[in-house]
């Protein structure tokens, strides 16, 4: 009984608290901050359907949060199509990338899988920095306008968080459901064992498509809202480091867990902007803390595969069972 | 003609350096069935440990020797750290650690050796040797000459040695070695070793041509890689093939249609192949599971 | 009434003929098991019949229908359901969830439905959870219901596994060596879930070792020996044929020499 109120009450109390940051802080470069933290949930959330439950590896997501922040920035600054049209297609064109990688790998082994994106992330890398006259080169797209809905303009860094943080809780309220019914065991049937799932009539294939597109989805909208927050996007945002950096938090995170990582998320870019969050820290020191960033994410992968294969989630599950029990 | 016979030197002089690293990916994938995703930074480890010993004052030789030796005991290393530790030896866990590896393995670089290209000098002084039309340069016939060298030393070691033909049983199943009295895990170990001694071998000799920095690691990995795949991974002989073909296309892809495209031919093909033709050009029939 | 036709079965690994033009029917309604000394074949049949391999000639017919090398999917849609020697169950996923996965074989809650969090992914959702307790139980395993399947017993997971085959709501079950790691106690059980099954409709070939069992279950043996049937008949028949009683001898007699 407890503890079924506690699965409601955690989630409501964390929402109420992301709800009112921006009027409890008034610093608007926190904000932003916070605003970025959202941007990675959303991903993370993606990545944690695609690694933590259907046990496949990405390491191109960052091409897709690319593609989704280019598509909205031609789309609302040359073209100027209504935002939420140019968003909402980010995401189709992220997700149709994703089909276009998937279906030919996923029907090999997993490590095809990683490698295939890791390629398609090198040539998307590619594709921002040379085809100048749609994403403006190496030296970057700029101008990129503010989200509007309706005629309404969202210029305050509130207001752009609360939007971020919106789709943040609707991706992580689809995937929950998700997972919560058939095509969450389908999924993680696929990581327990490929020849169980078949023969329990699971369309393995099928499920591991789904999933790639929908993580890609998720990452092409998590792009096409940092394009409209920053109003800049160059290629440099998009390399293989952030592809790196996102599957270290779908890693650390854990496994069959949407809440790991999401918090993997948020610990991780909170640590990248160390120097707004601790009034004091030195600009060295902050800057030592970004250098060494990803020599973490690398100690962490490992790590966690060595000692904790489940990474934050599971090590949070043994210890909610050992309580039960104790 | 002189144009094409050109672009074909360069394109084998790029080819390889991409077969060397195949050879890598190829010996890691035979005795784990894991894709060595730190095979680049090997690589890169030979460039730059070889210009740090240079700067310590050591001869060229001993410089390319001892950074190839390093190498391997870093390759070694890793393998005992990171790799042996995982039971069963799930191939999906050995490619996490190995991406992990390799985002480290480029890190501890740029924090030992800093973010700026580093040169290497050509191994030996002199003016380029004119083939059929086509300049090549002296330091471009040292690829060639240690790649046809590891090669043949590699396909002796496989047929002759007692440990080539161990290393040959574990790629065929690791279980079955093991009830035979193979060390498995030692040559896991061993092929750790080997495959970055290859790749620190190809980053000494082609440094001299390109210069070389931390960073250049994954590049070139993915390009060997696509070499390994377009020959078909686990073949060496193919992974040769391969790289040699991949480094002809792109060298003809620059030189005739755009040097911009040079980059993305490797990853062309890499893509290509993994839709058309997954078990590559040379080989069989790849058996789908399940 | 045949449920299953198998006609020249045949199946070469290399110079290997792992199964020589092998035949045999099952009825429906019935339990056959397919036994042989190590090495006959069993398993490979096994695999054929359920699409994990593809044989070199040879048809099988199922319902009437030829389903040779159909995918295992599109088997298990229409009614064909397996376990396995080593047993593959989702580890990290609770026994009841492993059921599940089963018994959503036959509903179409699609991700998107699911997102959505819509009515029809309620209710299937309920009936695949009914559908697992009852097998669970079914299979004398339903206080380990909300155990992960690592956690397990070897014995349990067997049943476990054969549950959630069940679940996918076969005409046909094959069970791979049901009893491998039930001790005495389990196994008797083991036998009165295999009648139970029978009884509600789903005609069952097993694949065993122990001979007991075999005797007991089985309506009709089928005997496998270096890939070629030997024998084929209700089990009395079976104990007393000398083919199969040479096999067997042979087969002990290499098993001694090693």
């Amino acid at each position: 009984m407890s503890s079924r109120a506690l699965r409601w009450a955690v989630p409501a109390v964390v929402a109420l608290l992301v709800a009112v940051l921006p009027l409890v802080i008034a610093d608007r470069f926190l904000i932003k901050v916070f605003t970025f933290v959202g941007l990675n949930v959303i991903v993370a959330v993606g990545l944690g359907l695609l690694f933590g439950y259907a046990g496949q590896v990405s390491l191109g997501h960052a091409a897709f949060v690319g593609m989704g922040a280019y598509t909205s920035a031609y789309l609302t600054a040359r073209l100027d199509w209504p935002w939420i049209v140019a968003f909402a297609l980010s995401g189709a064109v992220a997700g149709l990338g994703g089909l276009v990688l998937a279906i030919p790998s996923l029907r090999l082994r997993g490590h095809y899988l990683a490698m295939a994106t890791l390629g398609f992330g090198e040539l998307m890398s590619l594709v921002f920095t040379e085809a100048d006259p749609i994403t403006g080169g190496v030296d970057g797209f700029t101008g990129i306008p503010f989200p509007s809905i309706m005629g309404f303009e969202l210029r305050q860094p509130a207001g752009l968080y609360w939007l971020v943080w919106g789709v943040a809780a609707i991706a992580i309220l689809v995937a929950a459901n998700m997972v919560n019914f058939g095509p969450g065991r389908a999924m993680r049937s696929v990581h327990g064992s490929e020849l169980g799932a078949v023969a329990s009539g699971v369309d393995v294939t099928g499920v591991k498509v789904r999933v790639f597109v929908i993580s890609a989805t998720f990452a092409g909208l998590s792009g096409a809202l940092y394009a409209s927050v920053v109003g800049f996007i160059s290629p440099s945002v998009f390399t293989l480091q952030s592809s790196v950096a996102y599957l270290a938090m779908a890693v650390i995170g854990g496994t069959a867990s949407l809440a790991g990582p999401a918090v993997a998320a948020t610990l991780l870019t909170l640590l990248e902007y160390t120097d707004a969050l601790v009034p004091g820290l030195s600009r060295s020191a902050a800057q030592t803390i970004q250098e060494y960033q990803p020599d973490l994410y690398g100690l962490a992968i490992i790590l966690v595969v060595l000692f904790a294969p489940g990474g934050l989630a599971a090590l949070w599950r043994r210890r909610a069972r050992g309580g039960e029990s104790g | 003609m002189e144009a094409l016979a050109q672009f074909i030197v360069a394109g084998l002089k790029s080819g390889a350096i991409y077969a060397l690293l195949a050879l890598g990916f190829t010996i890691v994938y035979a005795s784990t069935g894991a894709i060595n995703f730190a095979q680049g930074e090997f690589f890169m480890l030979g460039g730059v440990i070889g210009v740090w010993l240079l700067s310590l004052g050591m001869p060229i030789p001993l410089a390319v020797l001892g950074a190839i030796v390093l190498t391997a005991a870093i390759g070694v290393v890793f393998e005992i750290l990171a790799v042996r530790p995982i039971e069963g030896g799930d191939p999906l866990r050995i490619i996490m650690v190995t991406i992990g590896g390799s985002v480290l393995l480029r890190q501890l670089a740029l924090h030992a050796f800093g973010p700026d290209e580093l040169t290497f000098p050509a191994f030996t002084r002199g003016p380029s040797i004119r083939l059929l039309g086509a300049a090549i340069e002296r330091q471009t016939v040292w690829i060639w000459g240690l790649t046809l060298l590891a090669v043949l030393a590699l396909a002796a070691m496989y047929r002759y040695t007692g440990f080539g033909k161990a290393m040959r049983a574990t790629s065929i199943r690791s279980e079955a070695a093991r009830l035979v009295g193979i060390d498995a895990a030692g040559m896991v170990t061993a092929s750790f070793g080997l495959s970055a001694a290859l790749g620190a071998m190809a980053g000494l000799v082609v440094a001299p041509l390109t210069q070389t920095a931390f960073n250049v690691g994954s590049a070139i990995g993915l390009k060997g890689f696509a070499a390994a795949i377009l020959g078909g991974l686990g073949n060496p002989v193919a992974a040769v093939g391969g790289g040699l073909i991949l480094g002809v296309l792109e060298s003809l892809t620059a030189g005739y249609i755009d040097p911009l495209y040079k980059d993305a031919v490797a990853l062309v093909v890499l893509l290509l192949v993994l839709f058309i033709r997954p078990q590559g050009l040379f080989g069989g029939a790849a058996r789908e599971k399940v | 009434m045949t449920l299953l036709a198998v006609q020249g079965l045949t199946k070469r690994f290399g110079g290997l003929t792992a199964v020589d033009n092998v035949s045999f029917e099952v009825f429906e309604g019935t339990i056959k098991a397919l036994i042989g000394p190590n090495g006959a074949g069993k398993s490979t049949v096994f695999n054929l019949l359920t699409g994990f391999e593809r044989p070199d000639t040879g048809a099988v017919r199922f319902e009437d229908r030829d389903v040779t090398a159909t995918r295992p999917r599109n088997l298990v849609g229409q009614g064909m359901a397996r376990t396995f020697q080593n047993t593959q169950l989702f580890d990290e996923m609770t026994a009841r969830e492993n059921v599940m996965v089963g018994a959503q074989a036959r509903q179409r809650t699609s991700f998107l439905v699911a997102s959505l969090h819509l009515p029809p992914a309620r209710s299937e959702q309920r009936e695949a959870a009914e559908a697992a307790s009852h097998l669970l139980r079914l299979v004398g395993i339903e206080r380990w219901a909300d155990t992960e399947a690592a956690d397990l017993p070897a014995g349990i997971r067997r049943l476990l596994e054969i549950a959630r085959a069940l679940a996918t709501g076969p005409k046909l079950a094959l069970l791979d060596e049901p009893a491998a790691g039930l001790n005495a106690t389990e196994t008797r059980a083991l036998a009165q879930t295999l009648y139970r099954i029978r009884d509600m409709g789903t005609t069952v070939l097993i694949v065993e070792h122990d001979m007991g069992l075999v005797m007991e279950v089985s309506d009709e043996i089928l005997v496998l020996d270096r890939g070629c049937k030997i024998a084929e008949g209700p089990p009395r028949l079976i104990q007393k044929d000398p083919a199969v009683i040479a096999a067997y001898l042979g087969g002990e007699e290499v098993a001694a020499d090693v």
